[in-house]
């Protein structure tokens, strides 16, 4: 059985509800088209500040500050039922405030385009200087600033976005090219906010896994942006300048792009690069999105509640080859959403959970949690979406129930069982069912779990090139857990070993016949 | 001939719900007619 080791795992949150409020889809398509609406008026009036932030559970849990079993004890709506205690750190990453995720901009950013104002340079740096991650090599490229007479000039007369923090100017993102809209302040600005992502969850990786920033040998980058110019948009490799800023010398990479099923996705192609024996250390990271903050703000804000989307997601997971003392990544049983699977939900389910299963002898209920879409419900319910994770969570046990593996009075208890309440922001990629790998690996460590599905789907219809849906799967295990759980032994397998068995009697009766 | 039949459709589905191919395929049959069929994605 191929198996890859998983070393460690990352997860942060960048509070960013200035960029939000200005640069999110929802707000900012409204400034173009309604600029006096309603909506935009009373939006300020619901954000959720950094305090709240780090009080609230879905977000300490995504940095792992709490467990994923506590969020069905908590009073609901978690968003006014805060946390006593609030954390910025957690055990996979930390929740960064807004001035300081702006300052990582600017170290992040290697070609000038990115101007601070420098009484706001001069008042973060040393919040730069005490974070424990950031070293000389990042710290030396904070820049000293520029005046703020600089800053309006360049916003006001070649197009650059000025960034805010307590509502004041204290940045500005400038345009790559006079005319290429490809290398425009907006793109280059999305593209760079993700890049800081990527770094962020580069270094928690990095430290989470005990490992230093030369180990890293290669870098997957699958975040939902473009890299790119007039000539070739899209043309990628966030991985490495994302690798370079975080002192990977050592590392090269590449981007895995499939829309949130990129991350799923990605990390099988790494798995693939470490199994082959290609690369040793391969790191998977993605950054977030800006168009999807406050993506779903007009809905929260009819409603009366805090506009939640005000945080970028970022993850990291580090694949290492399997030395028997990591929880691993099970590469004979991988799921695929092919082109003939069609579009029927329980066909897509099928392909995607119960195939995998069934190609190594198991059945549904031999998983112990399944993570797919795990979008926080009080963001994706009051907006009209549902709850995205339970709805995922159903259909596998309605799948169950036509397979005759799940009884139909048990479908709940199997929902509540093997699936999870949604803790990650809606930022696409991000809560595709890899937000729960940290969870899955320390739980495997710990005993309580034996084994856990991830599951990523994308929307490939949204880029209008096909009307297909894609999807990926893969599933977690503790350490030689095949050797000590029979019924995960495959048909083939088990033919091999009899093959094997019969081989070594021919031999030996071969070897009595010679003695005779 | 069923109650669809001779009527147009405009079929929105979600990706997480009911994708709008999986809704054609339900309405194959009904004799109606699909002026607009599209999947989002809300997430």
């Amino acid at each position: 059985m191929a198996t890859v080791g998983i070393r460690g795992a990352s997860y942060c949150l960048n509070h960013t509800p200035e960029l939000a409020f200005h640069y999110g889809n929802t707000p900012s398509t409204e400034r173009h088209s309604k600029p006096d609406s309603e909506f935009l008026a009373n939006l300020p009036k619901f954000v959720q500040s950094y305090d709240e932030a780090v009080r609230y559970a879905p977000n300490l849990v995504y940095i792992g500050a709490l467990g994923v079993e506590s969020l069905p004890n908590k009073t609901a709506p978690m968003y006014k039922n805060l946390e006593e205690k609030g954390s910025r750190s957690g055990v996979y990453g930390e929740i960064m405030p807004e001035d300081e995720f702006i300052a990582l901009m600017d170290i992040c950013d290697v070609f000038d385009l990115v101007w601070l104002e420098e009484s706001f340079s001069v008042a973060v740096k040393p919040k730069m200087e005490a974070h424990p991650l950031l070293g000389e090599s990042q710290i030396k490229r904070l820049e000293a600033g520029h005046a703020l007479a600089d800053i309006e000039k360049e916003v006001a007369e070649h197009n650059a976005l000025p960034l805010y923090f307590n509502n004041v100017v204290v940045a500005c993102v400038r345009k790559g090219h006079d005319i290429d809209e490809n290398l425009s302040a907006h793109v280059l600005m999305e593209n760079l906010a993700s890049k800081v992502g990527g770094v962020l969850a580069l270094m928690h990786l990095i430290k989470n896994s005990g490992v230093e920033a030369k180990d890293i040998e290669y870098v997957i980058e699958c975040s939902e942006e473009a890299i790119g110019d007039m000539n070739q948009r899209g043309g990628g490799n966030m991985a490495k300048a994302i690798a370079e800023i975080a002192d990977c010398v050592n590392a090269s990479g590449c981007d895995v792009r499939g829309f949130c099923a990129g991350p799923v996705s990605a990390i099988l192609n790494a798995a693939g690069l470490v199994c082959s024996g290609i690369h040793k250390n391969v790191a998977v990271v993605a950054g977030g999105a800006i168009p999807k903050l406050y993506m779903n703000a007009r809905e929260h804000v009819k409603k009366a509640m805090p506009a939640l989307e005000n945080c970028m997601g970022n993850f990291g997971v580090l694949l290492m080859p399997d030395d028997g003392s990591m929880p691993i990544i099970r590469l004979d049983a991988v799921g695929k959403h092919s082109v003939g699977v069609g579009a029927a939900p329980q066909a897509i389910t099928s392909a995607l959970v119960l195939e995998p299963l069934e190609k190594i002898g198991l059945g549904l209920k031999d998983v112990d949690k399944y993570a797919a879409e795990l979008h926080t419900p009080e963001i994706t319910v009051p907006a009209g979406a549902g709850n995205v994770p339970e709805a995922n969570f159903k259909m596998i046990a309605a799948l169950g129930v036509m397979k005759g593996q799940v009884e139909r009075a048990d479908m709940n208890q199997f929902v509540k069982e093997r699936g999870m309440e949604g803790y990650a922001p809606t930022q696409g990629h991000i809560p595709s069912g890899v937000p729960f790998i940290g969870h899955a690996i320390d739980a495997i460590n710990r005993g309580e779990m034996h084994r856990a599905m991830i599951i990523g789907k994308g929307s490939l219809f949204l880029g209008r090139l096909t009307n297909l849906a894609d999807g990926a799967s893969f599933i977690i295990e503790k350490a030689g857990a095949k050797a000590s759980a029979g019924a995960s032994i495959s048909k083939n397998e088990v033919k091999e070993i009899i093959l094997d068995v019969l081989s070594e009697i021919t031999e030996s009766l071969d070897a009595e016949a010679k003695k005779d | 001939m069923g109650k669809l039949s001779g009527k147009k459709l405009i079929l929105l589905g979600e990706r997480d719900g009911v994708p709008s191919p999986a809704m054609e395929a339900c309405f194959a049959a009904s004799g109606a007619e699909v002026a607009f069929s599209a999947t989002e994605c809300f997430v």
